[in-house]
């Protein structure tokens, strides 16, 4: 085979992965094996042929069709999206200029996210209309000459007012942060990718959770619950097997046996003890995380119901406790509301490092040797070497810890964070619906 | 790649380019085919119909909830074994008697066993894999790899001929990543209006032309319709399809539908629905037209 062919499946498999198919490496020998015995020439052969070795999930079959379509798509075919796409950049480009001239303080520009000027580009006239009659009456009133922290305070409202047209316009606008490759053909196809994805029940399952519209939520929460009540019923099945009699073993039996010319005086039995594990949850709901929070409440909701041994947490600056809000029986949306009402730490920084300390110091008598503990979060906090110290403390005290990382598995790689607690506790991906899915069916618990 | 698909049509099974390729590249790769589908789309019977192909024994392993080594693989037949010592206690000839009990002679072969030992190439057939756990999908796992066993008591048995290894899931959990990157997969969906025609007449072939195409199109109609919890298979369209036939009917009618739909729906809140969101007349007319 030619060396640009196999350049060309890597670079294709690559592009798989971003796009989220799992793709092993095994798998990328498989498909380079497998163009070296079909036809080549016949473009649907070389599609099933790489479609079947690469492609393991029902769910991911879309995404491979769509992404070998543009990928070995004709060359006129290609060069054309790539100028579209680099038209719309363009385009994005200048209208994020021309978001920065209309949003200005006497005369110097408002501090705003890319992400905020993006937003106020999307809005209509009237909307933008607006912010700009707000920001003209704020510079005719107060000047910073007087009030030095005026431009900091106008630039807060500024941005509750975008967040709040937000809310209302999700439809609208495209905030999926794209992870640019410095390959401009794969640019242009992950990004046509996520326009044209279907809302099916299939892709939802691999759509990043921060990102599931409103409309999709309904079906998201019924996923959930589905997950956890599959996780629930793996685990007392796994519990009921370990107070069912224990199985003779006949052959240690036989073996042990045959002096006493064949009558079975000594059974011999396989053990196999398996405890039901006592878990704690520990649910970063920072500012950062707030967006999955409520997915991954409604998770936890679900298998408490079953599970009487979870001790629930959430925290961001510290730690609050919110086991007693699950009652059995309650009502998933009236408890979201109440635990966020009452809640002091919904929507704050992070300080992990001060929340496993008041873990540790105030609620002592949980962190026992056959406890599990269970972190939920992005990894993104302050002080990471306190933090870091504060899980070697507690790792002491417990079975295990393990970690659910919000953040994409392809972005571990960059975050400091991650890295530095990965060498100290298990990650496991929790990005996606199907990570979750993933997460059920792994042996964590057992 | 030719052979296999004039292999499948000799043979009766309807195939596209997708299970041709995907089998061709199983064999040409050695690796295992792992098929997944809704109940009743011919995983089963695709496993039967390769063996039928390529003219090898099939053995099938059947997997259920709790299936384990000793049922998959090989067990001690143990009362041969409590036979035999009590007659060697009265014959006073104890010695050895340990290497005996443990030889082939006791040994029962269960179906992977039985695939690792066969003279000739065999199809073996692991049938809905998915219902059994993860501890029993790692020993397969490893089993798949190396294609031998270890024995306590006979040491290491290696496989003459690599069978060829259909796996079947019905998808009740996802199977481990280790497991799936082993094998070359297949994903087989309710088939096309045309290819469930051809179905039907290659396994009802007395029944009418018109009549064919009037099942086919009727179930492709009842499938779509997301209300309908179980979907009727393609083993249900067959049975509908002979039914009619001893009714001696040669085109439906919204009176035949009402009779009959109990055969392509099995549960009342199916049925119910059915009445509500499709029903017999309207299927009766869309199937005709
Ligand atoms: N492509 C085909 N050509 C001919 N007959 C078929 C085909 N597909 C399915 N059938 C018929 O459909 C019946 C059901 O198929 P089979 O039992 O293999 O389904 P399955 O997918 O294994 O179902 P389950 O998930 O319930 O085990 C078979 O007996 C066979 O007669
Ligand atoms: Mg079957």
């Amino acid at each position: 085979m030619e060396k640009t062919m196999e350049a060309n499946i890597v670079r294709f498999t690559h592009l798989l992965r971003l796009a989220g198919v799992k793709v092993g490496s095994g798998e990328v020998i498989d498909a380079l094996n497998a163009l070296t015995v079909i036809d080549f020439s016949d473009r649907e052969q070389v599609k099933t042929a790489l479609r079947s070795v690469l492609v393991k999930r029902k769910g991911e079959r879309d995404i491979f069709d769509r992404t070998f379509d543009l990928y070995f798509a004709p060359l006129e075919e290609r060069e054309r999206q790539q100028m579209e796409h680099q038209m719309r950049q363009d385009q994005k480009k200048q209208q994020i200029e021309e978001a920065e001239q209309d949003l200005t303080f006497e005369e110097e520009n408002l501090d705003l996210t890319e992400e905020e000027k993006y937003l106020y580009s999307q809005m209509d006239q009237e909307d933008k209309g607006r912010i700009k009659d707000y920001l003209k009456k704020a510079e005719a009133g107060k000047s910073r000459e007087w009030e030095p922290n005026v431009k900091s305070l106008i630039e807060t409202i500024v941005k509750g007012a975008l967040r709040k047209w937000l809310h209302s316009h999700q439809d609208q606008v495209d905030l999926k942060e794209r992870v640019s490759t410095g390959d401009l053909e794969l640019d242009y196809i992950l990004e046509d990718l996520g326009q044209k994805a279907p809302s099916g029940e299939d892709s939802l399952m691999y759509e990043d959770m921060q990102h599931i519209k409103d409309k999709d939520l309904p079906k998201a929460n019924m996923l959930i619950r589905r997950l956890a009540k599959h996780l629930v019923t793996r685990i007392s099945r796994r519990y009921k097997r370990s107070k069912r009699h224990q199985v003779l073993d006949l052959r240690r039996t036989i073996r042990d046996n045959i002096r006493y010319g064949g009558t079975m005086f000594k059974l011999k039995y396989r053990s196999k003890r398996i405890q039901k594990p006592k878990l704690i949850l520990l649910c970063d709901v920072s500012g950062s995380m707030a967006s999955y929070a409520s997915l991954v409440l409604q998770f936890i909701y679900g298998i408490h119901s079953v599970l009487g041994q979870i001790e629930s947490f959430i925290f961001s600056d510290d730690l609050e406790r919110i086991s007693q809000h699950f009652q059995p029986g309650s009502d998933f949306n009236q408890l979201m509301v109440d635990i966020m009402n009452k809640s002091n730490v919904w929507g704050g920084g992070t300080r992990l490092h001060t929340s496993l300390k008041t873990l540790r110091k105030k609620h002592s008598a949980l962190l026992t040797s056959d406890a599990y503990l269970i972190i939920l979060s992005d990894t993104k906090t302050e002080a990471i070497g306190d933090t870091l110290q504060e899980l070697q403390n507690i790792k002491k005290c417990v079975k295990d810890i393990l970690w659910l990382n919000t953040l994409p598995e392809q972005e571990w790689q960059n975050s400091i964070s991650t890295r530095t607690f990965q060498a100290l506790v298990k990650m496991y991906p929790c990005n996606t619906l199907n990570d979750i899915e993933q997460i059920t069916r792994s042996k964590i618990f057992s | 790649m030719e052979n296999i698909r004039k292999g499948f049509e000799e043979v009766g099974y309807i195939s596209d380019a997708e299970v041709i390729v995907t089998v061709y590249l199983a064999l040409k790769l050695q690796k295992p085919i792992l098929i997944e589908g809704e109940p009743g789309v011919g995983k089963t019977e695709l496993g039967k119909v390769l063996s039928q192909i390529f003219h090898a024994d099939l053995i099938r392993l059947q997997c259920y909830e709790g299936l384990d080594e000793n049922k998959a693989l090989y067990e001690w037949n143990y009362q041969k074994q409590l036979l035999k010592i009590q007659i060697m206690k009265e014959a006073q000839a104890c010695e050895n008697i340990e290497h005996d009990l443990f030889s082939r002679e006791y040994l029962l072969e269960r179906p992977l066993l039985k695939a690792i030992q066969s003279e000739n190439t065999s199809v073996l057939l692991i049938d809905e894999v998915d219902k059994t756990d993860e501890e029993f999908e790692a020993f397969l796992f490893e089993l798949l790899s190396d294609f031998q066993v270890s024995v306590p008591e006979l040491g290491t048995l290696t496989a003459r001929h690599i069978p060829m290894v259909v796996l079947t899931s019905n998808n009740e959990r996802e199977l481990s990543d280790g497991l799936k990157r082993r094998c070359i997969y297949l994903y087989l969906d309710f088939p096309a209006v045309e290819r469930e025609i051809a179905i039907i007449k290659a396994k009802v072939p007395e029944i009418n032309e018109k009549l064919t195409q009037q099942i086919a199109k009727a179930v492709h109609l009842i499938r779509q319709n997301r209300e309908i919890k179980k979907k009727p298979s393609i083993a249900e369209t067959l049975d509908w399809a002979r039914a009619l036939l001893t009714l001696n009917e040669d085109s439906l009618s919204e009176k035949l539908v009402k009779q009959t739909i109990n055969i392509l729906l099995k549960t009342k809140a199916d049925i119910e629905s059915f009445n509500k969101q499709i029903g017999a007349a309207a299927l009766d007319e869309f199937a005709r037209s």
